[in-house]
């Protein structure tokens, strides 16, 4: 009998084993299916260097006041969408959050639609939009609303659970009415969270506004996708340089003014 | 000096519940973080940038509006469901969920590899870490559907290109999530193992690595939904997949057929969601 200490706990290893498990099974499925094999790329090595080599570099830079007007479009849209989505995410997040909602069925409704938009990636709500509305910004920002909206519903809702119960109850037991409980008591209690998650959002949809562009939106991603579409590459690496350095300098901002408004308040 | 100090404290709020605290009109004002300085600046610039973006679109609103009822034909057009071809679409849909688990399990080895190197207590060369996460930061930075493209360039179609397009960006991900992973291990598992004589792959394999599991577990099964929601979006840039199922469908106005493809995508997604937090709330929580 040997006198090891056992790492983890019973239920954990259980949890563990069934979980690699599960995923062995997937990984067999799907190797078989695909046929996919990671060693033979190293044959294909040279492929990738003679790509990067001869057509890729050097990035070259055309047009720069076209591109800079892209980028605008690029950012124009992700604010604009996030922000139209923070305000229609807190009023449906009031109504379907069961502590708050007054109307309790309407509210499980409101639920399961944000389930169903939000586990429907953004680019086949753009597809869609596309087909019915044509192709343009306009549509590109409600596509993009539409996937924020739901992102931002469900962390809405899930910041309102959380709320301890009795301030709620307080509020409740002196007699107040909806509006009154959600302007005194959800959101004080709520606001530098929704405000975390506003930024969150924020850094998600410049990268999807840069996709959704290339299917139709316009911006930025439009560009580099007529560049990879028309073989040109270097002006395309140009190009994913530009929204590399769009992207980080995002993240820095957003990074700075949660550092600034969260500590300050 | 003391002057402007004082008038500084006259113009500062009293807060707090004290006589003081009590407003003349007898209401007692709250500490609310909605009334700070600098949140109230925060939300006047956004709305200010907001409404400044919206300009900027210039979007045609009364020719989008006028255009809204077909939103609501394309929807109900997309629940009539048309099952001819399902057994491409199910195999579109295999190859997509196949592309997702390889590209997750080959990037989360590869980024539990390169976490390891990016990790504090067992590599001592900053210059090294540093370079690694910046090369890592810039991957993260390009969106994982334009590498797709250019793997596309490189491999021609296939699923290959999903997977290798796919791993791309996750494993800069997962190289980024584990090295914070195994940094927050902390020092003291190190430091009794470096006592106990061990060397640093001891240290990683038998200190770090059993620590960080569970995160390690639970930033793949996020992985798992993101890279999902990716593969699907292959197909509509043109790689293959359920993405191209849904597109192609479209645009020849087959809505039926891309309403199934669409529910099987919700499907898929929703219980992978729903079916992980079950199984977290199963075993690891307390009861």
């Amino acid at each position: 009998m040997d006198h090891r200490i056992p790492v983890a706990g019973r239920r954990e290893k259980r949890f563990y084993t069934l979980f690699f498990t599960v995923l062995l099974a997937f990984f067999t499925v799907a190797t078989l299916l695909t046929q996919y094999n990671p060693f033979q790329l190293l044959f294909q090595g040279e492929a990738f260097w003679t790509f990067l080599t001869q057509d890729f570099l050097p990035p070259t830079l055309k047009d720069p006041a076209g591109i800079l007007s892209a980028i605008l479009t690029t950012v124009a849209l992700a604010v604009s969408a996030t922000s139209c989505a923070l305000v229609l995410g807190f009023v449906a997040a009031v109504f379907a959050s069961p502590r708050t909602s007054i109307f309790p069925r309407g509210a499980k409704v409101l639920r399961a639609l944000v389930t169903l938009v939000r586990n429907i990636p953004s680019l086949i709500w753009a597809f869609i939009l596309f087909s019915a509305l044509g192709i343009g910004t306009g549509v590109a920002f409600v596509a993009l609303t539409i996937s924020s909206f739901a992102f931002m519903t469900r962390t809405f809702i899930e910041v309102i659970d959380e709320l301890a119960d009795s301030s709620l109850e307080a509020l409740t037991a002196a007699g107040a009415n909806f509006p009154q409980k959600v302007a005194h008591g959800v959101v004080p209690n709520c606001l530098l969270d929704f405000i975390e998650w506003y930024l969150y959002c924020m850094e998600l949809n410049i990268r999807s506004s840069t996709i959704v562009g290339m299917v139709g939106g316009g911006g930025i991603g439009l560009v580099l996708f007529t560049y990879i579409k028309s073989f040109n590459y270097p002006a395309a690496a140009g190009i994913i340089l530009i929204i590399a350095a769009l992207v980080i300098a995002v993240d820095r901002l957003m990074a700075y003014t949660r550092q600034k408004v969260l500590n300050e308040a | 000096m003391e002057q402007i100090s004082q008038q500084l404290a006259a113009r500062q709020p009293q807060w707090g519940l004290g006589r003081a605290g009590v407003r003349r009109d007898g209401r007692i004002p709250l500490r609310a973080p909605g009334q700070g300085r600098a949140v109230r600046l925060f939300f006047g610039a956004c709305a200010l940038l907001s409404a400044a973006s919206l300009l900027y679109l210039w979007v045609d609103w009364p020719k989008l509006l006028s255009r809204a009822p077909n939103i609501g034909r394309s929807f109900v057009k997309l629940f009539t469901f048309d099952f001819t071809g399902f057994s491409a679409t199910l195999s579109a849909f295999g190859e997509s969920v196949s592309m997702t688990v390889l590209a997750t399990i080959y990037s989360a080895l590869l980024g539990i590899l390169f976490g390891a190197l990016m990790c504090r207590s067992l590599v001592k060369n900053h210059i090294a870490i540093g370079a690694l996460s910046a090369v890592f930061t810039f991957v993260r930075a390009v969106p994982s559907v334009v590498w797709v493209l250019l793997v596309l360039v490189c491999l021609g179609f296939g699923p290959a290109t999903g997977i290798v397009g796919l791993s791309v960006h996750s494993i800069a991900f997962f190289a980024k999530a584990y090295a914070q992973s195994f940094d927050d291990v902390g020092g003291d598992v190190v430091e009794a193992l470096t006592a106990a004589g061990a060397n640093r792959l001891q240290i990683f394999f038998r200190g770090i690595l059993p620590a960080a599991l569970s995160s390690i577990v639970a930033w793949f099964s996020l992985r798992v939904e993101t890279n999902f929601s990716e593969s699907t979006v292959l197909g509509m840039v043109g790689a293959g997949g359920i993405g191209f199922v849904i597109s192609s469908n479209i645009q020849n106005y087959r809505y039926g057929r891309a309403g199934v493809a669409i529910v099987l995508v919700f499907l898929f997604a929703y219980l992978v969601e729903t079916g992980f937090s079950k199984m977290k709330r199963a075993y690891l929580m307390d009861h």
